[in-house]
């Protein structure tokens, strides 16, 4: 299945592609990756697994200011913003025994985040922990605006899915449960099949219109 | 032109730029605010005015050897987000938090975007093309006045292909001195000169689809969990899934490897030598020998011994190779059986055998993986040859799962100076040495073949020693930082600064080898140019120039061409600005037509997340020397290695010989340096993204705990440490992610503040020239 939506993202690459350097032939991947329907299960499963009780529990603990305080641009991976004992070991129990399924923590008087994607294991290869905040030298970055929230193409439809999906399969992970950020957690998050209603159109691509050949 | 140089002055001057580069830090934090942890997008400047749209643009990652596949994304002109690249096979899709952030290398507040030039002693900005022109004065003038081996050009697996191809093109085609060198000597000589005396062709046969398939992975020395995290997590998630799959980590000190490993193997530093060559004997021993493998595809030689460690001057050595029969191989290894290798090494017998079964057992399929483990080894040679012998005495190799897997630090160590050859010996195709090879790069450089000097002249350590000595006056140093990574490197800083010798450093932000330039040139970054990268498992990636560069930058390919139409060869450097990327690779194929190593055309290239070679028929070579796969293959047999002229690959009798220097009464301490996940090589980019900063701002030693209750220091205290050349005083680690046994210390040598190179020995491998970064004698003291 390839949306036309859906497979922007990869024709604006290759666009660009085609333009600097006049490619000719075949492409490459005919199948489009980048809208992660080939890891859609994962969001199946993340349903099944979790209970009801569960996907409904609010606690307000995490808000958007929260989560984007953790990153570098929209969708970089978030640094670790609490204590790792520097014995860490890495051991894949270690972060998963909390990030994997959610719930309450006792240590942080919260409740916990639960990742998209526990399958990826060897968490610090993404994440990092903050030891200080004192820069090497100053630095010129700048970052875009994150999505904005309620995009609905038309007045009071199901709003579109802002972000790109991959690594972020798992809708159920950080849009349910008592550890989800409060202005991005879905009140139906029973209905399981959010691909349904909700369409993938990562605001920073544009809308690709339709011409008949 | 004069300079005030001399050791007092470099202390100085680093003293001015720390005391810039604080107050900028400062500066950055009091903006930052209070918001600890971290310096989160929320907090930094919003492009404005833009259409909030973001274009994403494929390229190779910048930093290791391992290739991800990115997709940069572009807002406005600037590159503002990283995403994994799907189509590509290397990462699918998932990189490391240095590719997730790379972006963010290229917007550091002090990047060089004038060239200065020294006057009375100060660098003083100017004009790019003014410090062109005075780059090919010096070049010229230098060469008329000490002759052609007085000039040099220094690059690294940094370089692009074009890059190293220019070079090579303009120092050893048109000036006709073979004095180019990369870093690459520092990282994987060895490798190379591994393949070529076991196979007689360079690169690994296998490809990351290994990981795929092999049951069991023997990691040499080589902490792939930092160094290759993705790799190591596609082994994980193989573990994970398949559950038929063991990890062996088998090294010299506790690392994050160790930990997610099923078994970790510790033995002494330089011992893997004996244990190789345990493995073989009890191999034979217990008659696992593939001996339909080993009598159709290899013979067996032995070389020779007590071969040295180059610490002087000048020093020489040539291996020789004398065919031995099976027979004789045997009754060498009789030296190394597992109870005598146990009491040289550490490693029980026991442990020894197991890994032995592992490789002997004919229903696992083994993949071994190493890199500057065994490639920093003062018998760097001989410890690839003997992880080879293990594989070919039991015929696990060239098979999906079944191989010896050298993999590379730098992103196009491949690439540029294995495949290009941007080393003493080497043409684009073949040495030197060889009368074919020269004739065939003078006919395509169109150059008089007499240009080509049929003797090499030196390698990294040598060439710095020359400009020590006052043999080199004129050195260009590109992409990468020796004043950080030569091993005893006072004395290497001490021959750039001398009064008559001329440094040109080409690069992206001020380092510790810019404060010894006399020129610096502004260089364009990754993807601020158009470009190729060669990865670890035959992968050439190409990358479109994606955002453009600051105030004058340009590319190193560019600034090597302008200097050489400057020096009257427009007719072989005659490409436009608009498409000499193109030209120059279409040039460069040329040298390596044929099934053994074609390349990929551009236009291949250019729409694809890379393509591995040999590319032939429009088809990629995954697994070599196995004629399922490699259209090489002409023998009938089920395998061919073609490398060698009697078509097999060699077996080779090498001994366990000591290290250079190991722990005495005076020094007691093994010193092992080496890197962390956070930062690549000299930290010259990562120290400037700040995610990757704010987690490990400074270097550090690890020591056993033990070793530090005797010296009476705590996690965090400072340990002065002491070789015969040089002191570091630096914070300890104690219980971190790494623990050294009793009697070793370990130190990352990413941090130009702590310059651990003071430290270590410039011994190296007498075959490969590489030097030994993994093991000198140093003592402690609580400082």
């Amino acid at each position: 299945m390839v949306t036309a939506v859906a497979a922007f993202c990869l024709f604006a690459t290759l666009a660009i592609i085609e333009m600097s350097v006049a490619v000719s032939g075949a492409l490459a991947a005919e199948v489009n990756l980048e809208d992660f329907d080939h890891q859609g299960n994962e969001l199946y499963e993340a349903y099944d697994a979790t209970p009801e009780i569960f996907l409904s529990a609010d606690s307000g603990d995490r808000t958007l200011a929260d989560y984007y305080s953790r990153r570098q641009y929209p969708g970089s991976p978030p640094i670790i913003p609490h204590p790792v004992d520097l014995t860490f070991s890495g051991n894949e129990t270690d972060c998963l025994s909390c990030h994997a399924k959610g719930g309450y923590s006792a240590e942080f008087g919260k409740f916990t985040p639960v990742t998209p994607h526990p399958d990826n294991a060897l968490c610090y290869q993404c994440h990092v922990q903050e030891t200080t905040d004192e820069l090497f030298v100053g630095s010129d970055w700048q970052s875009i605006d994150p999505p904005r929230l309620g995009r609905s193409a038309l007045a009071g439809s199901p709003p579109m899915i802002p972000h790109v999906l991959q690594m972020r399969e798992n809708c159920i992970a950080c849009h349910s449960g008592p550890g989800a950020v409060a202005e991005i957690r879905v009140s139906h998050a029973d209905r399981g099949n959010c691909r349904q209603c909700h369409v993938p159109a990562p605001q920073t691509a544009p809308i690709k219109e339709f011409h008949r050949q | 032109m004069t300079k005030i140089k001399g050791k007092k002055e470099v202390t100085m001057k680093l003293d001015r730029r720390r005391f810039i580069q604080c107050a900028a830090a400062s500066s950055a934090v009091a903006t930052a605010g209070a918001l600890f942890p971290g310096i989160s997008f929320a907090d930094w400047p919003k492009i404005t005015g833009n259409s909030g749209m973001v274009s994403w643009q494929k390229a190779p990652c910048r930093f290791c050897g391992t290739g991800c596949g990115v997709l940069v994304g572009v807002a406005d002109g600037r590159a503002v987000a990283v995403k994994g690249d799907p189509n590509c096979s290397v990462n699918k899709g998932l990189c490391c938090m240095k590719g997730y952030h790379s972006v963010q290398a290229l917007y550091g507040a002090d990047r060089l975007t004038k060239a200065k030039v020294r006057k009375n002693g100060q660098m003083v900005e100017v004009p790019i093309q003014e410090a062109l022109d005075l780059v090919a004065e010096k070049l010229k003038e230098t060469k008329d006045k000490h002759g052609k081996d007085s000039v040099a050009i220094y690059g690294s697996g940094q370089w692009t292909i074009p890059d190293g191809y220019v070079a090579s093109k303009l120092f050893k085609g048109c000036l006709g001195t073979n004095n180019v060198e990369a870093n690459a000597r520092l990282c994987m000589a060895s490798a190379v000169t591994g393949f070529i005396t076991t196979f007689g062709i360079d690169e690994p046969m296998g490809c990351y689809e290994d990981i795929d398939n092999a049951n069991v992975f023997i990691t040499w020395g080589n902490n792939m969990a930092e160094m290759h995290p993705v790799l190591f997590s596609r082994m994980l998630a193989n573990r994970k899934r398949r559950k038929d799959v063991t990890l062996i980590d088998f090294a010299t000190r506790m690392t994050r490897t160790s930990q997610a490993s099923d078994k970790s193997i510790l033995f002494k530093p330089q011992t893997d030598l004996a244990v190789a060559n345990a493995i073989c004997h009890e191999i034979i021993a217990n008659d696992w020998v593939n001996w339909e493998f080993v009598n159709q595809h290899v013979s067996f030689h032995k070389g020779k011994t007590n071969i040295g460690y180059g610490t002087e001057d000048h020093f020489a050595f040539t291996d020789k190779a004398e065919p031995i029969d099976f027979e004789a191989y045997k009754a060498f290894l009789e030296d190394y059986t597992p109870e005598k290798v146990e009491r040289i090494s550490g490693v029980s017998a026991k442990d020894i055998k197991y890994m032995a079964a592992l490789y002997g057992d004919p229903s696992v399929k083994v993949t071994s993986f190493w890199c500057m483990g065994m490639n920093q080894h003062t018998r760097g040679t001989w410890i690839n040859n003997l992880v080879y012998n293990i594989h070919l005495l039991v015929g696990k190799i060239s098979m999906p799962g079944n191989g010896p897997f050298s993999l590379t630090g730098q992103p196009s160590a491949c690439g540029t100076v294995r495949e290009v050859g941007t080393l003493t010996h080497k043409l684009p195709h073949g040495v030197v040495m060889n009368e074919q090879a020269r004739k065939h790069a003078a006919e395509i450089w169109q150059v008089p073949v007499t240009n080509i000097d049929p003797k090499p002249t030196y390698h990294t350590v040598e060439m710095f020693r020359a400009l020590d000595r006052g043999d080199i006056k004129f050195i260009w140093i590109q992409v990468t930082n020796p004043m950080v990574t030569m091993p005893n490197l006072n004395r290497y800083r001490d021959g750039a600064l001398k009064d008559d010798r001329f440094v040109v450093v080409s690069d992206v932000y001020p380092t510790p080898t810019t404060d010894v330039a006399d020129v610096i040139l502004p260089a364009a970054m990754w993807i601020e140019q158009e470009g190729m990268f060669g990865n670890s498992e035959r992968r050439t990636q190409h990358f479109a120039q994606i955002v453009d560069p600051p105030g004058e930058a340009m590319s190193d390919t560019w600034q090597i061409i302008e200097v050489a139409r400057r020096l009257g060869f427009e007719k072989q450097f005659p490409w436009s600005e608009k498409d000499y990327i193109e030209k120059i690779w279409e040039e460069y194929r040329l040298f390596h037509a044929g099934p053994k190593h074609e390349m990929a055309p551009y236009s291949v290239l250019a729409k694809r997340s890379g393509v591995q070679w040999p590319f032939v028929d429009g088809k990629e070579t995954r697994w070599r020397f196995n004629p399922k796969y490699d259209p090489a293959c002409t023998n009938g047999k089920d395998f061919d290695f073609y490398g060698k002229k009697d078509n097999r690959a060699w077996i080779w009798a090498r001994p366990y010989e000591p290290a250079a220097e190991s722990p005495d009464s005076e020094y007691p301490f093994w010193l092992n340096t080496g890197r962390i996940i956070e930062h690549w090589h000299t930290g010259s980019m990562t120290r400037r993204i700040p995610v990757l900063n704010n987690a490990v701002p400074t270097s550090y030693v690890e020591l056993n705990p033990e070793d530090a209750a005797d010296l009476g220091v705590v996690n965090g205290e400072k340990v002065k440490i002491i070789s015969r050349r040089g002191e570091v005083i630096m914070p300890a680690q104690i219980n971190g992610r790494g623990v050294p046994p009793r009697g070793m210390v370990f130190v990352p040598f990413f941090d130009e503040s702590f310059l651990i190179n003071e430290v270590t020995l410039d011994a190296f491998c007498p075959i490969s020239k590489q030097p030994d970064y993994k093991k000198c004698a140093v003592r402690l003291e609580k400082a």
